[in-house]
């Protein structure tokens, strides 16, 4: 009961917190998805209902590896140089708590992205989707597991400018380099072993699977994964904001 | 027994710095302690392993008897703090801030309600209680700080730098409402730069200097460790020379501190500068804190 307690008051006061900026995030991200959507279609020209269905669903991945990569672990790495994850860490709260609060908010502010960016792909491309009910884990479950990935890499990492480095360069490779937004077969063998070790991979497979009929998707082992790298980042996460230095 | 007792604590970082060197106090309950020392001396190590956020590389913290190196978690249950730094909360109002951190410390929605309106009103903060943290000003921002530390109960309150850009009417509420929380007996452990504030208000204190407690007692007690110095305030005319035996204070112009063997001559001294005119007025006393901690920290104080 103290446990929800407190996840329910740090998501309260780390939203507060960021009410000003809540809308512009949402905005930006809402941006970035329709720009790739439109923006593909402008590079490829005709793009195939069966192409767009893939493009769209690897945008909205997009729209949370963007919160979960990037936002998240620069927000932690503000947090810790402006003394304001300390001070949480002087309150008698639970760590999990704390980390599942700030995922929360990467889920708020990666919803806006997600849901415009699957309206967009649809009005554009015309992709027919086969919802399952399963998108109600997945998403969830994309998110615990990238944002986990974030904040360990941003409590993990030393400075605040190494963050932002490794977070920029990391979404950069995710459009670029990964069976995110590019189809895997379409990768060489080098990137498609490297992406085989990171969850986006998983996250973009497991959105498919839950929203499409598209081929060569892997739900199960996809959930499966994703839900293994959740409780490790989680776990690292906050282990390292247990420890004492 | 003391409420907290720390014995022979050390902490030594990774790089190689001893930041804490043998710090042993035993601080009691409703007691006002207050830790002095100039900047890096290690009263932030001290905290930081009070609260159970860095690890003492020896020694031992006990809050109540409880070991709290083995148990931080005990620790931050029975302690209130008000970081250095101000609560980066950006877009949180102040009334927001002091409500949630009372839910975090484990107070019920009425409770924490019922707290932080009394905190609002003792601090006088009713004006500012919808103004965000990022817009607040400095000594506001101070004060929604410092009732963040004090809205739960705590066997310890630890305060470092609270009344830092707070004005002069708040600052006094604020000392009230710690003198309130003794009374309680809440023991309060002030982390400090303000010589003025520590003279006036606490009940003891340690001089930290380069890890390690220089000084330690009541403020009236240290004076009288130094009773070989005194303090001569002059108000003088343009042009006085100074006796050799007085060594000015190139920050404070007019006050000298002399040896106490000296005093026959420099009271002589004194009539004559005044009888010729120089002097004006003059007042020989004790030295003050700033003396001690002068004294006891060295020259190469910032």
């Amino acid at each position: 009961m103290r446990f929800l307690t407190q996840y329910f008051e740090l998501t309260r006061l780390q939203l507060l917190s960021m009410r000003s900026d809540v809308f512009i995030i949402s905005l930006i991200n809402i941006a970035f998805v329709a720009g790739f959507i439109f923006g593909f279609g402008y590079l490829f020209g005709d793009v195939s209902s069966r192409a767009g269905a893939f493009l769209t669903t690897g945008v909205a991945t997009n729209a949370i590896i963007v919160v979960g990569l990037t936002m998240m672990p620069q927000f932690l790495a503000e947090a810790k140089q402006q003394g304001r994850l300390d001070y949480f860490r002087s309150l008698p709260i639970s760590r999990e708590a704390y980390i599942l609060s700030l995922l929360t908010v990467v889920l708020v502010l990666s919803l806006p992205g997600i849901v415009l960016g699957l309206l967009t792909g649809w009005w554009r491309y015309d992709v027919s989707f086969d919802i399952s009910p399963v998108i109600l884990l997945v998403v969830p479950l994309a998110v615990l597991s990238l944002g986990g990935f974030g904040a360990a890499i941003a409590i993990l990492s030393p400075r605040l400018q190494l963050t932002n480095a490794i977070s920029q360069l990391s979404i950069f490779y995710f459009i670029f380099f990964a069976p995110v937004l590019l189809p895997r077969e379409n990768l060489p063998t080098a990137l498609q072993r490297t992406a085989d070790l990171l969850p986006p991979t998983y996250a973009a497979d497991a959105v498919r699977a839950s929203l499409t009929d598209l081929e060569g998707t892997h739900l199960e082992r996809s959930l499966l994964v994703l839900l293994g790298f959740a409780v490790a980042s989680i776990a690292v996460a906050a282990a390292s904001i247990r420890r004492r230095a | 027994m003391p409420v907290l007792d720390i014995q022979s604590l050390v902490k030594r970082y990774r790089n190689g710095t001893m930041a804490n060197d043998g710090i042993s106090l035993a601080i009691e309950e409703g007691e006002l302690f207050g830790l002095l020392g100039p900047n890096g001396a290690g009263k932030t190590t001290l905290v930081g392993q009070l609260l159970g956020l860095l690890k003492p590389t020896a020694g031992s913290i006990q809050i109540d008897g409880v070991d709290v190196v083995a148990r931080p978690g005990y620790a931050r249950e029975q302690i209130g703090f008000l970081p250095q730094a101000q609560v980066a909360m950006d877009d949180v109002h102040i009334d927001e801030l002091i409500f949630a951190v009372a839910r975090l410390r484990g107070l019920s929605r009425s409770e924490a309600r019922a707290r932080t309106e009394a905190l609002i009103e003792r601090l006088q903060l009713s004006q500012f209680r919808a103004t965000s943290m990022r817009a607040a000003s400095g000594g506001v921002r101070r004060l929604a700080g410092f009732a963040t530390a004090v809205v739960a109960p705590a066997r310890i309150v630890v305060l470092d730098e609270p009344t830092n850009d707070v004005d002069p009417l708040r600052r006094r509420l604020l000392w009230d409402a710690i003198a309130e929380m003794r009374e309680e007996g809440t023991t309060v452990l002030l982390v400090t730069h303000n010589l003025h504030e520590a003279e006036r208000f606490l009940d003891r204190l340690a001089i930290i200097e380069h890890g390690r407690i220089v000084r330690e007692g009541a403020p009236a007690d240290l004076r009288s460790v130094v009773t070989e110095r005194l303090r001569l305030e002059v108000t003088a005319t343009n042009g006085l020379q100074p006796h050799p035996a007085l060594d000015c204070e190139p920050d404070r112009p007019g006050s000298y501190l002399f040896d106490n063997a000296d005093l026959v001559i420099v009271s002589s001294w004194l009539e004559e500068r005044r009888k010729a005119g120089e002097i004006v007025d003059f007042r020989i006393g004790p030295p003050s804190l700033e003396d001690i901690y002068a004294a006891s920290v060295g020259a190469d104080t910032p």
